[in-house]
């Protein structure tokens, strides 16, 4: 099939250190009760770790101990988008049904530990089996397909800081030229030392700002597809624009992407009525990040949401979390957040990328 | 609107970075002659491992081909990309300010990533504890600087996606390049694959009993496994309507492409699952199974593969199965570079008139059946016409890409 309508969502799970599902990111900040960081030995800098996840009650007791954070947290996310679903897939659904999953290096945990086996052991090559395929990129979107029986296009999609948006503009082609019917489409990220300490030590954490961890997936499909179905849309996706604009300057690559992502929504300027920036925790990028939104955009700037803020600094998972604030402000109506949302995200790649939001109200 | 637009694609330009030679001639006339590309290991100590060989890049000099990136900054898998994707545009003799005033962009697959990298970083956490990485060194690991490096290299500003479905990435690639090129979202598009040998990639495999002892022999009895292996691919691709307006070599046509999971097990295939791969690859081509005069087999040397993948092809094709050959009994598994391998020998058998070999065949195992033309030793001298390329990964991720000589 083939569309030039905007395609929807239709389904969200997110898994933030606000806690479980979307009402966790509209709800005050609980400051006691801090959770505890996955095992292992941390660098003296805050860390934004997932409450209360207790993995076993929303997976089941069965296949989860071999599963790593990554998948986990990617698991979780996908069961809950799917559970919210108006109407559930049938099976029929789930062969036309794909996985794509942004990740910055699948679960650096998994294979930096079943690499460091191979130097402890007694002999290199006694390591387990068992751990050998989490420590492969694609564990994790292969695992929610296998957990669902989602047959359709598999796709990791390892695009740093711009995963989210990256998995969106690969999943929108899919759909759009019919190898799939539609997507479990996010990005997620694990917290745990190695990540933690090659942070601290880069030097590019903003004071105070955390090193923090989630996972958002959404139900993506063509807005003929959801109605067919009668799943009413929780936003509409008018355009995704991702690409290696800033390599030279940030600022200006920020200003073309916001400025192509809107031409090709046709909705002006003016029209957007609220933002979300990804590198408010980033030394290097917060200021060109910022300016090139201006520089799109004008002054005053619409609202902004404060994702990276209030979550921490998650790599992969940042547009993917930034996208499910968005409708989390939109869960307490329009009046929250307008009709509009851009979210942008800028990588210490050059890459930069915006995804611009509807409210199908 | 570009969604309803569909112009052809095809492929212009070629690169490659491989244990048989730089650059897509010297891979290709070395696959063609049934060379073989593997080696003892150099890259780390396997002097622990029962086997120690592998497909590595002895010869790999990335000052010589790159002209912006500083090789100090960049990883060993960014390097094999990038490298490879500048042979392929000075392959595809098209002016590079050109491709980067245009919209362009990269998708390069992989399955382990920056992996060398990263074990480098596993060196100096057992020997001094995570507190003392070299910050520098974790700047290199995460796997986005694989196509990144690619549009550095090439000044592109358009998409730049590693996609890391592992062992079919690279026709992941492809298919998404040609989506992005035939719909009219991208002017050009590089596609490929880059993959590093490394310590636990080699340890992994030994443990699933998987790893060959020195030779890698798909199709036959004696078959006992895959060797790991190494190298950069990248393929041009760019309109039909433009490579004809610049009097360009077109080496292939890219048809169309079929991508499903089995959504069953980590790390056994489904026969089914990829017959229903191989039928939506007709479709979406738009060619018929009696079309296909050449498959370039996933072929990785395990019992388990040549059954699963022999059996798959069965399904569609009966028992008039067209040759099917492997590549990897010469260079090994390149892991996400391997499709790509595989599509450009594909370009290059539709362009030059020849089928690649399967190397190491003294006997094609009988209970695969009848008829299984593996092509063994030498290519041979043919006229294929349209071609499939195979891509099977752990997690069931299968993709497949057909490729046509444009007549």
């Amino acid at each position: 099939m083939t569309t030039s309508a905007p395609l929807v969502i239709t389904g969200c799970g997110v898994v933030s250190p606000s806690g479980i599902g979307l009402e966790a990111l509209t709800a005050p900040r609980n400051q006691a009760g801090r959770a505890e960081p996955p095992e292992g030995e941390y660098p003296p800098i805050p860390l934004a770790v997932i409450p209360d996840l207790r993995v076993e009650e929303y997976l089941g007791k069965k296949g989860i101990r071999t599963l790593d954070r990554t998948t986990r947290l990617a698991l979780v996310a996908s069961n809950r988008a799917l559970a919210t679903l108006e109407t559930a897939l049938s099976d029929d659904d789930r062969a036309r049904t794909g996985v794509v999953i942004g990740t910055s290096t699948g679960s650096i945990r998994s294979s930096s530990e079943f690499s460091r086996e191979t130097l402890v052991r007694e002999k290199p090559y006694l390591v387990q089996a068992t751990l050998f395929p989490p420590s492969v990129m694609n564990f994790c979107a292969s695992q929610i397909a296998i957990w669902n029986s989602l047959r359709g296009v598999n796709a990791t999609i390892a695009d740093g800081r711009v995963s989210g948006l990256g998995a969106v503009s690969y999943a929108r082609n899919a759909i759009i030229q019919g190898h799939i019917d539609r997507a479990l489409v996010g990005a997620v990220e694990e917290l745990c030392p190695q990540s933690a300490w090659a942070w601290h030590l880069s030097g590019a954490l903003a004071p105070d700002a955390a090193v923090g961890e989630g996972a958002a997936v959404f139900v993506m499909e063509s807005a003929e597809g959801a109605a067919a179905a009668g799943r009413a849309p929780l936003a509409e996706v008018l355009a995704c624009e991702v690409g290696t604009l800033g390599m030279s300057d940030v600022r200006q690559g920020v200003a073309t992407a916001v400025g192509r992502a809107l031409e090709r929504s046709g909705v002006p300027g003016a029209a957007v009525t609220a933002i979300s920036l990804s590198a408010s925790v980033l030394r290097g990028l917060r200021a060109a990040e910022q300016a090139g939104v201006r520089d799109a955009l004008g002054e005053p700037l619409p609202a902004q949401l404060r994702t990276a803020t209030l979550l921490g600094e998650s790599f992969s998972a940042t547009a993917a979390l930034q996208l499910a604030d968005v409708l989390a402000a939109w869960r307490t109506g329009p009046a929250a957040a307008g009709s509009v949302a851009l979210v942008v995200v800028t990588g210490d790649d050059g890459n930069v990328g915006c995804l611009v939001l509807r409210h199908p109200g | 609107m570009p969604e309803t637009a569909s112009r052809r694609v095809v492929v212009t330009g070629l690169g490659a970075v491989s244990s048989l030679g730089t650059g897509a001639r010297a891979f290709a006339d070395a696959i063609r002659a049934g060379r073989n590309g593997v080696s003892p290991i150099r890259s780390f100590d396997a002097s622990g491992f029962p086997h120690t060989y592998a497909g590595e890049v002895h010869d790999f000099y990335p000052g010589q081909v790159l002209r912006r990136l500083r090789v100090e900054e960049w990883g060993r898998s960014s390097l094999f990309a990038a490298s490879a994707a500048r042979l392929a545009l000075i392959d595809a003799e098209i002016d590079p300010a050109q491709v980067s005033a245009a919209r362009a962009g990269s998708a390069i697959g992989t399955t382990l990533g920056e992996s060398a990298v990263i074990e480098d970083l596993v060196s100096q956490w057992v020997d001094q504890g995570l507190k003392d990485i070299d910050p520098v060194l974790a700047r290199r690991a995460p796997a986005n600087r694989i196509a990144a490096a690619v549009n550095a290299e090439l000044a592109l500003t358009g998409e730049a996606h590693t996609i890391a479905t592992a062992c079919s990435a690279s026709n992941y690639t492809l298919g998404y390049a040609y989506d992005l090129v035939r719909t009219g979202e991208a002017d050009f598009m590089i596609s490929g694959g880059a993959d590093s040998v490394n310590r636990w990639e080699h340890a992994g495999f030994y443990r699933l009993g998987a790893l060959a002892e020195s030779v890698c022999r798909p199709f036959d009895t004696h078959r006992s496994g895959i060797l790991t292996a190494e190298g950069g691919v990248a393929l041009f691709l760019e309109p039909l309507e433009g490579a004809l307006a610049r009097g360009a070599r077109i080496y292939a046509e890219v048809l169309g492409y079929g991508v499903n999971c089995d959504a069953k097990h980590p790390v056994a295939p489904d026969p089914t699952s990829i017959a229903e791969c191989i039928r939506a690859a007709h479709r979406n081509a738009g060619v018929r199974s009696e079309d296909i005069d050449y498959i370039c087999a996933h072929g990785t040397g395990t019992p388990t593969n040549d059954a699963t993948e022999v059996k798959a092809v069965r399904e569609v094709f009966g028992d008039r199965l067209p040759p099917i050959s492997s590549i990897k009994s010469m260079i090994g598994h390149t892991m996400g570079a391997a499709s790509g391998f595989g599509a450009l020998i594909c370009c290059m058998a539709l362009h030059d008139g020849f089928l690649p070999p399967t190397a190491n065949v003294t006997e094609i195992d009988p209970a695969l059946g009848p008829g299984v033309d593996c092509v063994p030793g030498t290519g041979r001298t043919a006229s294929p016409r349209i071609v499939q390329n195979h891509g099977f990964a752990f997690g069931g991720n299968n993709a497949i890409t057909i490729l046509g000589r444009v007549a």
